[in-house]
């Protein structure tokens, strides 16, 4: 009996497995590269090809793509990520208090009190904070994000770089460069600077108190801890699934709503071998005239996302 | 003349009543809609705020069907709507369209003669007897304050409804169906009617939903594009909502500022916090959050549009009312995005922190 959870965020999809004592059975980690259907397939056929003869007891989705990614594995729960890192963190540790997450395109602050969520905030317009930022540096630098951190830890002094924006960021990156300092020092000023803009914007006015848990991608990041553990002045600790940590969430909820429920309606992994199309077109029922996608598996139809009133997707009231 | 006007909530209700009792025709510009924002967009200055940009929007799509004038209210307080009018009168001329725009203003700023003067325009537009305009003037407020007083109601009592979506739908079609009356009475009747079916919709009295204080910015709170159609999403989530900015309390307000009654209560739980008016509904922000929270809501999201400066004030202080209060308020900022799924997934979180907070505290009695 495993538990499923997927989730589908801008940069990457992560599908975890765990089993009813909360153990990671298998995790898989795939680039969404803009097409969440593909990435949900491949991901499922993975899991599949790994694991012979699991049963799955319940799903859960999480995610900016969670709607679409409910729609085609049948998820017993859809759940927004903060709740889902929360719970995840929550069943690594009662006593985590602040959860500081940086994703590909967002990043969040979570605040915790006795094991309940008391505030939250996210990134708002600017995407300065995020792991998308980081990768673009590094493509600029030619440095593999990978080893990114362990340049930073390099450095023996930082440069300081204007953290407020990306494009400025990228801009008075350059000049200092130009200036002559080496890329660690450059990268550790980078570090420094994310680390400075997202508490001065997400973080701003929140209490950060240990512990905290660092989760995400960017958590992968030493540089980056490092850079959080000098501006807060306490250990910052990484949890060992730290980029799962969604998709975890996702699953011991689903397991909850499953307990209750009885039954999973989880569609099995035939769907690998299904034909899954999405088209899109413009309601023209009234002036809002939405947006609707329609998903095909093979030749059935299993889902319309985006229309406000319900009138596809078969939502509650008209 | 063509009469047209901006969307605010169901302000065009109302509109449609009272220019049915008039006589004078009329145009309602389509439901504000994605396009009305990107005409807004593209002609209005860049750095302006949200509200403004839909309107011209508006504007666009009614001349579309042969408006040729623009009631709109004014506003000389200390906030960028004060210059609304006139910075939209240059735009329309700018962009070759010769709209007559009727400006409705206190009489406290542009004297009570003017006023009349303007109002005179509009009427004077009507073949209607004296009385015969009074009347729909007077049907017109009913309306505004039937609608404002159903929807408030729908919205309230979602939380306890029996069967899932039975308000919301409620809500809908009501809405749906004053618009295809005729004349002021039959909308009157039709909304008398509908008021007393939201007391017979089945409810069930011990659930304990979630209530949320909607609070912030008056336009963003009331046009529902611009927010997303917050309340409706709260709607389907089952939870309790309460706005005290409405276009009928907008009016009263008006009304009764000269003397200073208006919204006493209001002013005195924002004392402790922002004792004066700082322009824009800044402090009946702070005011209701308080209140909000001494009547029991579990929590309050503040929605402004970005750049509003008297709502960028409440925002910072509000966090002091949430730590006093142990009161959790979210702040949403809204422009022209219309990708939902950053914004679905604060809300649906900011849900289940009050459920989760709600739940915890009842596991500890």
């Amino acid at each position: 009996m495993y538990y499923l959870g997927v989730d589908v965020g801008s940069v990457s999809t992560d599908l975890a497995l765990i089993d009813k004592d909360m153990n990671l059975i298998d995790s898989l980690y795939l680039r969404t590269k803009g097409r969440p259907i593909n990435a949900i397939q491949e991901g499922l056929k993975l899991l599949k090809d790994k694991n012979s003869n699991m049963e799955i007891a319940a799903a859960g989705t999480t995610g900016s793509g969670r709607h679409i990614a409910s729609t085609i594995i049948g998820a017993d729960i859809i759940k927004n990520e903060i709740t889902a890192h929360a719970v995840a963190a929550l069943e690594i540790d009662r006593d985590v208090k602040t959860i500081l997450e940086i994703g590909g395109q967002d990043s969040k602050i979570i605040i915790l009190r006795n094991g309940v969520v008391t505030d939250f905030a996210m990134n708002t317009v600017c995407a300065a904070g995020t792991g998308s930022f980081l990768d673009r540096q590094a493509e600029r630098l030619e440095i593999p994000i990978e080893e990114f951190g362990d340049y930073a830890l390099k450095a023996n002094t930082s440069v300081r770089i204007a953290g407020r924006c990306a494009v400025f960021a990228e801009s008075d990156m350059i000049h200092k460069q130009q200036l002559g300092y080496n890329d660690s020092e450059i990268i550790r000023g980078l570090c420094e600077a994310m680390v400075r803009n997202y508490l001065n914007n997400v973080g701003k006015g929140k209490e950060i108190v240990p512990k905290v848990f660092f989760q995400g991608g960017v958590a992968a990041n030493k540089g980056i801890k490092a850079a959080f553990e000098n501006a807060l002045g306490f250990e910052v600790i990484v949890p060992k699934n730290h980029g799962m940590m969604g998709a975890i969430g996702a699953a011991i909820i689903a397991r909850d709503a499953v307990a209750k429920t009885g039954r999973t309606k989880f569609k099995g992994f035939d769907l690998t071998d299904s034909k899954l199309v999405s088209t899109s077109f413009e309601c023209d029922g009234c002036s809002n005239k939405c947006e609707v996608v329609r998903i095909n598996e093979n030749e059935n139809i299993i889902g319309y996302l985006g229309d406000r009133c319900g009138k596809w997707s078969n939502k509650i009231a008209i | 003349m063509k009469v047209t006007f901006p969307h605010m909530g169901n302000i065009y209700i109302a509109a449609k009543a009272l220019m049915d009792g008039l006589g004078v025709e009329y145009v309602i510009p389509p439901f504000t809609n994605k396009a009305a924002l990107e005409i807004g967009s593209l002609h209005s200055p860049e750095e302006i705020c949200l509200p403004f940009k839909i309107m011209i929007g508006n504007y666009m799509q009614a001349i579309e069907q042969g408006a040729d004038t623009v009631i709109l209210t004014g506003s000389c307080g200390p906030c960028r709507f004060g210059e609304y009018c006139e910075m939209q009168m240059n735009l329309m001329k700018r962009l070759g369209h010769n709209l007559d725009f009727i400006v409705l203003d206190v009489p406290l700023d542009i004297g009570a003669k003017e006023l009349l003067n303007r109002i005179g325009k509009v009427s004077g537009a009507s073949t209607k007897t004296k009385a015969q305009k009074l009347k729909a003037a007077v049907d017109a407020f009913k309306v505004m304050h039937l609608i404002d007083d159903i929807e408030a109601k729908a919205r309230f009592l979602t939380g306890y409804e029996a069967t899932k979506g039975a308000f919301k739908r409620l809500l809908n079609s009501c809405k749906a169906e004053a618009m295809n009356c005729k004349t002021p009475e039959e909308m009157l009747k039709l909304l008398y009617d509908y008021r007393s079916r939201l007391d017979k919709v089945k409810t069930d009295k011990n659930k304990k939903p979630i209530k949320i204080a909607i609070i912030g910015e008056i336009y963003t709170i009331i046009e529902p594009f611009s927010n997303l159609y917050i309340e409706d999403k709260l709607m389907d989530y089952g939870v309790s909502t309460k706005k005290t900015l409405t276009p009928s309390w907008w009016y009263k307000n008006l009304v009764l500022s000269p003397l200073k009654l208006n919204q006493l209560e209001i002013k005195r739980k924002a004392r402790d916090y922002l004792p004066l008016g700082i322009g824009g509904h800044a402090r009946e922000c702070i005011g209701e959050a308080v209140l909000a929270h001494d009547e029991g809501f579990d929590g309050a999201i503040q929605i402004f549009p970005m750049g509003c400066m008297p709502e960028i004030v409440s925002k910072a202080i509000l966090p002091k009312i949430s730590r006093e209060k142990d009161f959790p308020i979210m702040t949403l900022v809204v422009d022209e995005m219309t990708g939902e799924a950053g914004y679905v997934t604060r809300i649906e979180a900011f849900v289940d922190l009050l459920e989760r907070r709600k739940n915890n505290v009842l596991s500890g009695c």
